[in-house]
């Protein structure tokens, strides 16, 4: 890449033929990247069936829009999207391209980075230009603390960005941008894996999504049988049970009620996490939580950031006690 | 059949702590195995249990003998150490580019990894070394099948999960939801120690001098100052903490 490299590309990825919303999140951060590398911003939107997704991507603030339409790309494969974002970045030349910090983004990222010889910044919280380098901030030991990731920016950079750490631009209906389809042609054996299915996740009876109240149990809960204590607490409360993904993964609870990016996500009034930590993969999916309690034993979990009510303790003693509480005081 | 699994040893993520004055993890941190790293070789057992003639190569970078000789007591056959200080604390780039090294001397039908590990936690190590190996990667893996020389994976995704069908040579990067690592028996510790594990340096993979040279520079570790008007109850007995979350609960109208 030369010195001379400006702007930002965004990759941009849809479902059902709308921008996903972690991507809709890049294009603020990413005009006010562009402007401080002296370039446009231009978003290359991938998917299939992507007219409106490319209107969208022009009202959001886009001055350039590449769309790589293509049946291949309905499904997320690393060789077919990293050759779209590929075949992007040489027709755009950017200084930084950004992704969102999906499952698909995580791959791309070094991938593409890797075959250029290109720094990467993983998963900014925030992110800007200092002196001619990116300069990044990011969760590390699992969200405990945080660092600043700095590449020296004189070539091509990447970057993920966290989920939910921008927010997404008010759309200008009627901007437009300059659109162009991006020509891709897939040699037979070329995507050398295969998306036979996509499985959804099975709906299952619960009602988290609806529920104004949810409890949800973390691995600090110790053991299976332990999740009565949040179903206990649920039910005075009339609300629903969720988990995170390292319970479901342990197979204690259905994978239809975990909670986060690979699960569900919620916007109760009321949150209440047993023994949570508050990993990145779970606070996406909670964020929109109106008040958020936790209950941990670990003073260092990051739940404690964003609870508006936290207590430092043993889930097992605690908990109990305050479902006989709340007992109390609704029975009264 | 050869399959490579590459492992990681860290911090033990239930001990870190946040020493400010450091702006580090407190030292002497107790380092256990990568969690997601032991579902990767838990699946490599499986395999070779299902169809015998499979030899493998535990893998890693940086201090990691007790790792190594957790894998060799779980079921590998042996192991390589890449124990260069320098090459240890480089960015995923350069991980992917030492890993790779290794991987290319050896040969490999299947590589299996962790999907990140709980330090840095990139998730960056296993596309990378697609790329530098030319081969397919499949991430965030949490069933594997391996049938008729064909591998079925299934992927978790954000709308559900993926069904992928492909052909070895591989990357699989393993989510925790994958399997069940079994813990060493006692037969297996035993055998564990007649198992070898080969040390490798920068010089012996050929790497050239600039290979342990990160592009990513990390600093200081910090924490965000308190934020949120969080009220954070610590070292308050249960029942006093109790009646404190009734109250702010019902004078929020939540109860």
């Amino acid at each position: 890449m030369t010195n001379g490299a400006s702007g930002v590309l965004l990759v941009v990825e849809t479902r059902d033929g709308a921008i996903r919303d972690t991507s809709r999140e890049l294009f603020g951060i990413g005009r006010t990247l562009a402007s401080e590398t002296g370039g446009s911003l231009a978003a290359v939107v991938l998917g299939s069936g992507l007219d409106a997704a490319a209107s969208e991507a022009a009202a959001l603030g886009a001055d350039r829009v590449l769309v790589a339409d293509a049946p291949e790309l309905a499904a997320f494969t690393v060789d077919a999207y990293a050759k779209a974002v590929d075949a992007a970045i040489d027709a755009t030349g950017p200084a930084l391209v950004l992704l969102a910090g999906t499952t698909g983004g995580r791959d791309l990222a070094p991938f593409l980075a890797t075959r250029r010889d290109a720094a990467y910044l993983v998963d900014c919280i925030r992110i800007g230009r200092q002196d001619g380098a990116w300069v990044g901030t990011r969760p590390v030991y699992q969200g405990k603390v945080l660092t600043e990731v700095r590449a020296a920016g004189d070539g091509l950079t990447f970057a993920t960005i966290h989920a939910g750490a921008f927010e997404a631009p008010e759309l200008e209906p009627g901007r437009t941008a300059e659109t162009t389809p991006l020509e891709l042609s897939f040699a037979p054996g070329e995507i050398r894996v295969t998306v036979k299915d996509l499985v959804q996740a099975e709906a299952g009876p619960s009602n988290l999504e609806q529920a104004e109240v949810v409890v949800v149990g973390g691995r600090g809960l110790g053991e299976a049988a332990n999740f009565k204590l949040a179903e206990d607490l649920a039910a005075v409360l009339g609300g629903a049970v969720g988990a995170t993904r390292a319970v479901t993964d342990l197979g204690w609870r259905p994978h239809y009620e975990q909670v986060g990016q690979t699960g569900k996500t919620i916007a109760p009034k009321l949150y209440i996490g047993l023994g949570v930590s508050g990993a990145v993969q779970h606070t996406v999916g909670i964020r929109g939580s109106e008040t958020i309690v936790a209950i941990n034993r670990d003073p260092d979990a990051p739940i404690f950031k964003m609870a508006d009510f936290g207590i430092v303790g043993d889930v097992q003693e605690i908990a109990p006690k305050l479902t006989e509480k709340l007992r109390a005081v609704r029975g009264g | 059949m050869k399959i490579v699994v590459l492992v990681k040893q860290v911090p033990d993520p239930n001990a870190v702590r946040f020493d400010p004055r450091a702006g580090d993890i407190q030292s002497g941190t107790p380092q256990v195995a990568n969690e997601y790293d032991l579902h990767a070789m838990e699946a490599a057992i499986q395999i070779k249990e299902q169809q015998g003639d499979v030899e493998i190569v535990a893998v890693s970078l940086g201090q990691a003998r007790e790792t190594l000789n957790r894998c060799l007591a779980m079921g590998a056959d042996r192991a390589i150490v890449v124990e260069d200080a320098a090459l240890a604390s480089g960015d995923s780039a350069v991980t992917a580019k030492a890993l790779a090294a290794v991987l290319r001397a050896e040969g490999f039908d299947l590589i299996l990894v962790g999907q990140e590990t709980s330090d840095g936690g990139t998730g960056s190590v296993g596309p990378a070394l697609a790329a530098l190996l030319d081969v397919p990667v499949v991430s965030n893996v949490v069933a594997l099948e391996k049938q008729d020389g064909r591998l079925t994976v299934q992927r978790e995704i954000e709308d559900g999960r993926q069904v992928i069908d492909l052909a070895p040579p591989a990357i699989l990067c393993a989510l925790s939801g994958l399997n069940e690592p079994r813990y060493p028996s006692l037969k297996g510790i035993m055998a564990a120690r007649r198992k070898p594990t080969e040390a490798k340096s920068a010089a012996d993979l050929g790497l050239a001098d600039d290979a342990a040279q990160s592009r990513v520079s990390w600093g200081q570790l910090f924490v965000e100052e308190e934020t949120a008007e969080g009220i954070i109850l610590k070292d308050v007995d249960a029942d006093s903490a109790v009646d404190q979350l009734v109250a702010f609960l019902q004078e929020r109208k939540l109860v």
